[in-house]
């Protein structure tokens, strides 16, 4: 018998129903005698993030002629629309001068199994498929479908090595069964990764390993961001550092086998005396191949900036039409063991609003040599309206050695602004 | 257990009442027969909630006026479209009126003065609601995602409170006009009948063109296989006629074939058009409802088309679906299948400069400039096949664009098409100058 909880139901459907469709009065009893075959397989397809679709096949005999087969379903989401009936290998003759021109396949051939419709009767999760055999068969059939509440979703697990130059990424897919039916052993694809063939348990969570990447490098980031950065209580001009793994994933990172899905990352670090400490965590967003995800993990307090602008002049330029003459100041001190690199991200836009007032228009930036203490290397244009500044700072000195603070300037016109 | 509905009634009076018939007084009758239904035809309109019913009994006349009453409680049925007329001998035989009895809702009386004895076919047309159809499409692609078997279905629906047994199913693909709705019109019971003769509303003429047919074409018989979906024009319309014969329950609804093509080539063209499609490519299976897609016999009606692929496992990958359009005989089908996360679209604005500034007013302010934008375009492909690109994007107000390969859509979308080869992360690069203030003077893109 089959296996699941009977929530579906395959049920093909003898004699006593043949006058189904047929117009008398009792036919529409829905009398069933049943013989229920077993799931032979099943398939649960996750490739798709909006809607997963089953597939399981079923061997059922068909007598010759007409065959009705009732499929049911209940405290189960089938999305009734999606169902499908085919027949896995399907039996096939040569076409006769009798068959009509529709039914003869390109290959000239004439399938003897026929779907001549589907009934959907009131009130009920069921359909009735009225099936023509030209002679009987036991017929491997595959019954698919989209079924709500069968979710997945994508989980990471991080294990940084002590010294946080590489780590293991596991990408594990979680499968959630609350669509109110079990599966018994099935297969279970999300189009990347591993093919997994698993028991799905009414109301059960499973996740499993999809994939390991070993060895991947690790880009540790330190961005100091004025504008979106957390404030520190009582100090106006700093904002937190910003501490982030960040991953490529690409072949030469030991990745970019595929993308990478949105999903929580967890990270681990290992303590050095064989255990791991948790680090943090965030959502890793979804990262095509050879594009880098960026795990945000938490404050580097040890490493301090502080922003001011000491200089804002207007230079005319002619009628209302001026430059604004900006100086931004950094001072930086790493308190840290370790020298680091420091990107101070600043967004140009909400620079230009914030001293020559809000406009439409995009600024237009020009970073001037003179008076900037950074080299052209560590000036990086991101966009138009994005600039960062990559400062590598020197680890604070051992002992009693006073952490010698760093001032970087960038001197930079805010041109043909009115 | 459900009960199949049988609410039309169909009452030959006999004799002993005829006097009676100039006055229509049916709570007297009292002496019936009940003239089976020899065949029904429904014609289902999917543009709007309207089935013309066309349905043949034989009654049994006597010379003088027959009374023929006929009732249909508790269904959907227009009464100022229920008309009747002999199949046969209509020279001897001639409708002489319609009542409609204030005291009995959904029902009404002939009176037919017949000239022979005997028994004579009649047919009865009337409108109903609550019968519908629907058409949808079910697509599956190869592995390889160049061919695909693509296979037409039409679903009935019938909640019209009365079931039609064997009958032929006839489905229009067209719009009509109605100028009351046939739902309305039954609900809100007996009106008075336009005069003989006098003219129907336009909407009713036309659906009168587009239910047209032949005796000919009254087939009742038993399908033992797929009923095959026989497509005909008729004026701006298109009728599927179901071959055989089809009983749908009320409250039921059915699902037949109506094509399957095999082998149907087909393109795939991604697109990025974020103010249509969202920031992302879209991926499109394209091909055309033509034979050379083994297509083309009838268009194709407004339906939903859910889209598979075989994975190559053993198995499908569903693609997607969505609600498509009506498509003409040789006319493009575009299939949305959604996002495709190998297939990766970046766009950067690398510089913006201000120039060519005017000044007016006292004192002199700016009123009018140019702005220089820069922009890198790049993209990725991961899969193992070309992939075709096609880009396109809204620039508004009076711009001057220069690029290779740009080409205008509209007067204020440029678009790019390209093929991307497999692993291959294309760039290119263009530029664009925005006259703004005074400068504007168009608004439209020109392409330097």
């Amino acid at each position: 018998m089959m296996k699941s909880t009977g929530r579906i139901a395959f049920v093909p459907v003898v004699c006593a129903v043949l006058l189904l469709l047929g117009g008398s009065q009792v036919a529409y009893a829905r009398i069933k005698l049943t013989t229920l075959p077993v799931r032979e397989r099943v398939e649960i397809q996750l490739d798709n993030p909006n809607a997963t679709l089953v597939e399981e096949e079923r061997i059922v005999t068909l007598l010759e002629g007409t065959n009705h087969i009732d499929f049911s379903w209940s405290n189960t989401a089938i999305d009734k629309g999606t169902i499908l009936f085919r027949v896995v290998d399907m039996p096939v003759r040569a076409k006769t001068k009798d068959d009509h021109p529709s039914v003869v396949r390109p290959d000239g051939n004439v399938e003897m199994i026929q779907v001549i419709n589907v009934a959907y009767p009131p009130g009920e999760n069921a359909l009735v498929w009225e099936v023509f055999a030209e002679k009987p068969f036991a017929a491997r059939v595959r019954i698919s479908y989209l079924i709500q509440n069968l979710r997945r979703s994508f989980d990471y697990r991080a294990v940084a090595e002590h010294d946080e130059s590489t780590l293991v990424l596991r990408k594990y897919i979680r499968l959630d069964n609350f669509s109110g039916e079990e599966f018994g052993a099935s297969g279970i694809w999300a189009g990347f990764g591993n093919y997994f063939h698993r028991e799905v348990g009414m109301n059960e969570a499973k996740q499993m390993l999809s994939w390991k990447f070993q060895d991947v490098p690790i880009k540790k980031t330190y961005t100091f961001d004025w504008w979106t950065g957390q404030q520190v209580p009582d100090e106006p001009e700093q904002r937190y550092v910003e501490m982030r793994y960040v991953l490529t994933n690409d072949k030469q990172h030991n990745m970019g086998e595929f993308p990478l899905q949105f999903g929580k990352v967890r990270i681990f670090q290992k303590d050095g005396r064989g255990g791991e400490a948790f680090i943090g965590e965030d959502w890793g967003q979804f990262t095509p191949i050879d594009d880098e995800m960026e795990l945000y993990l938490g404050l580097a307090r040890d490493v301090v900036v502080k922003r001011k602008i000491s200089q804002n002049l207007r230079e005319r330029v002619q009628h209302n039409l001026h430059h604004q003459d900006v100086v931004l100041q950094y001072t930086i001190e790493n308190f840290k063991t370790d020298p680091v690199v420091l990107d101070i991200r600043e967004d140009v836009w909400r620079l230009r609003d914030e001293l020559c007032g809000g406009k439409d228009r995009a600024p237009e930036l020009e970073i001037v040599r003179e008076g900037t203490s950074l080299g052209a290397d560590q000036i990086e244009r991101k966009d138009s309206r994005t600039v960062e500044f990559h400062i590598p700072l020197e680890a604070a000195p051992k002992g009693e050695g006073k952490v010698e603070p760093l001032v970087a300037t960038v001197h930079l016109y805010l041109r043909n602004e009115w | 257990m459900k009960t199949p509905r049988k609410a039309l009634r169909f009452v030959l009076v006999v004799s002993a009442l005829l006097a009676l018939a100039a006055t229509a007084q049916a709570r007297n009758i009292d002496l019936t027969t009940v003239p089976p239904r020899e065949s029904v035809q429904l014609t289902i309109y999917n543009s709007e909630d309207l089935t013309l019913v066309r349905e043949t009994r034989s009654l049994s006349l006597k010379k003088g006026t027959n009374s023929i009453q006929y009732s249909w409680a508790d269904t959907l049925i227009d009464p100022t479209s229920v008309e009747i007329r002999p199949l046969e001998k209509d020279d001897q035989i001639e409708v002489l009126d319609t009542t409609y009895p204030g005291d009995k809702p959904q029902h009404c009386i002939w009176n037919i003065e017949s000239k022979i004895e005997g028994q004579v076919r009649f047919q009865v047309t009337y409108f109903t609601s609550g019968i519908s159809w629907s058409a949808d499409y079910v697509l599956i692609t190869e592995p390889a995602e160049t061919e695909m078997s693509f296979d037409g279905y039409v679903q009935i629906y019938n909640n019209s409170g009365e079931e039609y047994e064997n009958a032929q199913v006839r489905l229009v693909v067209g719009v009509v006009n109605l100028v009351e709705k046939i739902q309305e019109l039954a609900r809100r019971g007996i009106i008075p009948m336009p005069a003989p003769g006098a003219p129907v509303s336009k909407g009713l003429r036309m659906r009168a063109m587009g239910g047209a047919v032949t005796e000919a074409e009254f087939k009742d018989e038993l399908a033992e296989r797929a009923p095959e979906i026989v497509k005909e024009g008729l004026s701006e319309y298109f009728i599927y006629t179901i071959e055989g014969a089809q009983t749908i329950p009320n409250q039921w609804s059915k699902r037949l074939v109506s094509f399957r093509a095999r082998q149907v080539k087909f393109d795939i063209l991604y697109r990025l058009r974020p103010h249509q499609y969202g920031d992302r490519p879209v991926r499109f299976f394209m091909l055309k409802n033509d034979e050379e897609h083994k297509l083309g016999t009838t268009p194709l009606p407004d339906g939903l088309v859910r889209t598979f692929r075989d994975n190559g496992r053993d198995g499908l990958c569903f693609l997607g679906q969505q609600q498509t359009k009506y498509v003409p005989i040789k006319e493009d089908i575009e299939l949305n299948v959604g996002l495709d996360d190998e297939v990766v679209q970046e766009l950067t604005c690398t510089s913006v400069l201000r120039q060519n500034f005017t000044f007016d007013h006292t004192p002199p302010v700016v009123v009018g400039w140019d702005e220089v934008y820069s922009w890198k375009e790049e993209i990725r492909n991961y899969k193992d096949k070309t992939v075709r690109m096609e880009v396109r994007h809204q620039i508004p107000g009076d711009i001057e664009l220069e690029a290779e390969a740009a080409r205008l859509h509209d007067y204020h979308t440029v678009e790019f098409t390209f093929d991307v080869k497999p692993r291959e992360k294309f760039a290119w690069h263009y530029e664009y100058t925005q006259h703004q203030g005074s400068n504007a003077k168009q608004d439209r893109i020109r392409l330097k």
